[in-house]
């Protein structure tokens, strides 16, 4: 069968290949659409306070913004169904000024709906078997993973299953709705760690074990804000049917002992810290071994109803071929840096880059989410991934559709050949958006992209990672960034941290602070004489950026940037 | 007098809380009444006790026996220890007698505060009980396993 044969029309419902709902998960979504609707009834007519509401639309993913309510909508493990991003689209449409913003965790935002008109949002998600169920507020986030979960050729087994089932357990979990402070799980299912999962309150690995099954390896406490942890490893290997036990068992210490006196000392890491990773992990053992009566046990005939869902896109039998050959220099330099190699051969997974310059990272308009939406359609099997780095992904693409796929995509301002390099950049929404923020990230993100605007010095400097947060609440990952940007407020002026040598996957690490911050209008300058030291310093063409600053430390870098002739605080 | 809700129905409580004057039994703290045991002076019957976020349950478990009222104080809008109190007293210990949430308990937690083996509510000033009453229906369906008391889901995923 072909692929193309199996697309679904516009208006057909759902590839295959995600989860479906049946009547449990309707009846739940469309019963909480109704509950808040209710809640924001009563808050609209003066019944409740703005205290007693605000943790009743946090944990529904709502905030009260600089300039209007902001809503976030999950997207577990990142995974939709075009006709989903259908749906975004007829939301930005409709409700909002005509664009979304996705996130480092997979999720999309709305900047602009009125507080009135949520209830009807909720509604028209539902429709599509979507919500913004605990997406904010105090309690269990939406489940991130791997965006090239399923497809990637490094992997062990698929996380989506497992991801799938968190969120069920975690939804509505009547225990733990009220946690000292947000609570984010990660799953990933390879040896590369695509999801951040080392810088979550949980990170779940899949794992071979002593026995050649398949098995769990869990991490506890990594997270970044004001005090970035990495995660510890406090079980190397739990067999399947015991997560949810042993997810249990951690959150249940945590909900008895985790801190609530003081915001900043509240999320989990901060336990781990004051307890051990070793007492902590026995604490958990300890509560684990004597739930194990009530603790929930994860079947395997459930394991296999929710895998099926992820299993068998129709692929063809295909051989590889180089897609590339023949092609224009334009073509060439998507194909490598925005396009990765598929466990099927014939096929690959294609990045669409949000990360066109001078775009604010991760936006999209209404207008790109109906074209992605029928691209996806014709190429990708109906399906649409959303990565943490705030890019999107088609990641089932035959490779004879490749050329015609990008000639699609250019003229949407979607085929930018920057996957990887310095500006595919993260960054939080700041001080333009957010309430919290102390700087305009997204001012110094145009910024960098009009400073490096050559793609062959780009592609010279080969993969760099930045990030940058708006403040040290760090939604933009500064800690484990290459390059790490932190806005911070000087006597009501704009000044910028920068930080080197973080990184989010491989060898986690946090990232060492250069120096004294730098004003706004220089922050493209400063990073331009980091990279000089780095492109004089590499041993040669092949030594990243990464390893170059781990050889020869942030020394050589801080005498170049602070050196004399350039102006400081 | 103070009106509760118990078992599904608006009554008013029977009990006196620590310092309250009035007839009736009274409520202990958990650290008065743990004295009390200590002394050897604990009634067989008609024993009500109090624990606030930071009491472990682990103490008053093994005295559950003689033990008829059981309320969990909810002091503030967010702290939810009380909600792992409760599951622990109804799982691990088995604990059969009334299970009392008071404080700021508001009808948006009553579908939570009945999965986790509530079966007694003495809300918020203000709150309404009938409201409260209707919450428990919150929810026809949940994805876990719990202490359900006076809440029917029908659909059940795992646990």
């Amino acid at each position: 069968m072909s692929a193309r044969a199996v697309v679904p029309a516009a208006g057909v419902p759902y590839s295959d290949a995600v989860y479906q709902y049946d009547d449990i998960d309707q009846t739940l979504v469309d019963e909480r659409v109704r509950q808040f609707r209710e809640q924001t009834r009563r808050f609209l007519a003066g019944e409740l306070s703005e205290d007693d509401f605000r943790p009743l639309r946090l944990r529904n993913g709502l905030y009260i913004q600089r300039h209007a309510p902001m809503l976030r909508i999950a997207i577990p493990y990142g995974l939709l169904a075009s006709r989903q991003v259908r749906m975004l689209a007829h939301i930005a449409r409709k409700y909002d000024r005509d664009y979304g913003h996705f996130t480092t965790r997979q999720n999309m935002q709305f900047n602009w709906p009125r507080l009135e008109d949520v209830p009807d949002i909720l509604a028209d998600l539902a429709s599509v078997q979507m919500h913004s169920i605990q997406t904010s507020g105090n309690c269990i986030r939406n489940v991130t993973s791997d965006h090239l979960a399923g497809v990637a050729p490094d992997e062990i087994a698929d996380p989506r299953p497992w991801c799938e089932i968190i969120r069920q357990w975690s939804t509505l979990h009547p225990e733990f709705s009220y946690l000292p402070r947000k609570f984010k799980i990660a799953v990933t299912g390879a040896p590369t760690d695509r999801a951040a999962s080392e810088i979550h309150d949980i990170g779940v690995h899949i794992v071979r074990g002593p026995d050649g099954g398949l098995g769990f390896e869990i991490l506890v406490g990594g997270g970044l804000g004001r005090t970035p942890m990495i995660g510890k490893v406090i079980r190397r290997y739990l067999p399947q049917a015991d997560l949810l036990g042993y997810l249990e068992a951690i959150l249940r210490v945590y909900n008895r002992h985790g801190r609530r006196d003081n915001i900043h000392k509240a999320r989990i890491k901060i336990l781990l810290k004051a307890l051990g990773a070793e007492e902590f992990a026995r604490q958990v053992e300890a509560e684990f071994e004597a739930n194990r009566e009530f603790a929930p046990r994860v079947d395997a005939a459930e394991v296999e109803r929710v895998s099926a869902f992820f299993r068998g896109l129709p692929y063809a039998q295909l051989a590889d071929i180089d897609a590339a050959a023949g092609r224009s220099p334009a073509f060439q330099a998507w194909y490598r840096h925005n396009t990765r190699a598929h466990k099927v051969s014939g096929y690959r997974s294609v990045f669409l880059s949000l990360k066109k310059h001078g775009v604010p990272p991760g936006d999209v308009t209404s207008a790109q989410l109906d074209a992605i939406a029928a691209l996806a359609d014709e190429y990708s099997f109906g399906l649409v991934r959303v990565t943490h780095d705030q890019n999107l992904v088609f990641a089932d693409v035959r490779q004879s559709d490749l050329h015609a796929l990008w000639q699609a995509l250019e003229p949407l301002g979607l085929a930018t050949p920057n996957i990887g390099t310095l500006t595919d950049m993260i960054c939080c929404p700041g001080l333009d958006f957010c309430s919290l923020a102390n700087a305009g990230s997204l001012g110094v993100a145009r910024q960098i992209q009009e400073h490096f605007g050559d793609f062959d010095y780009l592609y010279d400097l080969g993969p760099i990672e930045i990030k940058m947060s708006g403040c040290m609440n760090a939604c933009g990952h500064h800690h484990v960034g290459h390059i790490g940007i932190l806005g911070v407020d000087k006597h009501g002026e704009e000044w910028y941290q920068i930080q080197l040598g973080g990184s989010a996957r491989g060898q986690v690490a946090l990232g060492e602070v250069l120096g004294p911050s730098v004003r706004q209008a220089e922050v493209a300058g400063v990073i331009a004489r980091i990279l000089d030291v780095y492109v004089q310093r590499r041993e040669d063409a092949d030594e990243t950026f990464l390893e170059t600053v781990r050889r020869i430390g942030i020394e050589p870098f801080q005498e170049r940037v602070y050196a004399a002739d350039h102006q400081a605080a | 007098m103070r009106q509760i809700i118990r078992q599904r129905e608006i009554v008013v409580d029977a009990w006196r809380y620590p310092g309250e004057a009035g007839d009736g039994p009274v409520v202990q703290p958990l650290a008065e009444y743990l004295a009390v045991v200590l002394a050897g002076q604990a009634p067989e019957h008609g024993t009500g006790v109090r624990i606030g976020p930071t009491d472990e349950v682990e103490r008053l478990g093994p005295h559950l026996g003689r033990v008829d009222l059981v309320v969990v104080e909810f002091p503030k809008n967010g702290d939810g220890r009380g909600f792992t109190q409760g599951q622990m007293l109804r799982q691990r210990y088995r604990y059969a007698g009334e299970l009392r949430a008071a404080g700021v308990i508001f009808r948006d937690h009553m579908f939570y505060l009945a999965r986790c083996g509530f079966d007694a509510f003495d809300l918020a000033p203000g709150e309404s009980p009938q409201a409260a009453l209707a919450a428990l229906h919150s929810f026809s369906v949940a994805y876990q396993g719990a202490s359900d008391a006076g809440v029917h889901t029908h659909g059940r995923r795992c646990g």
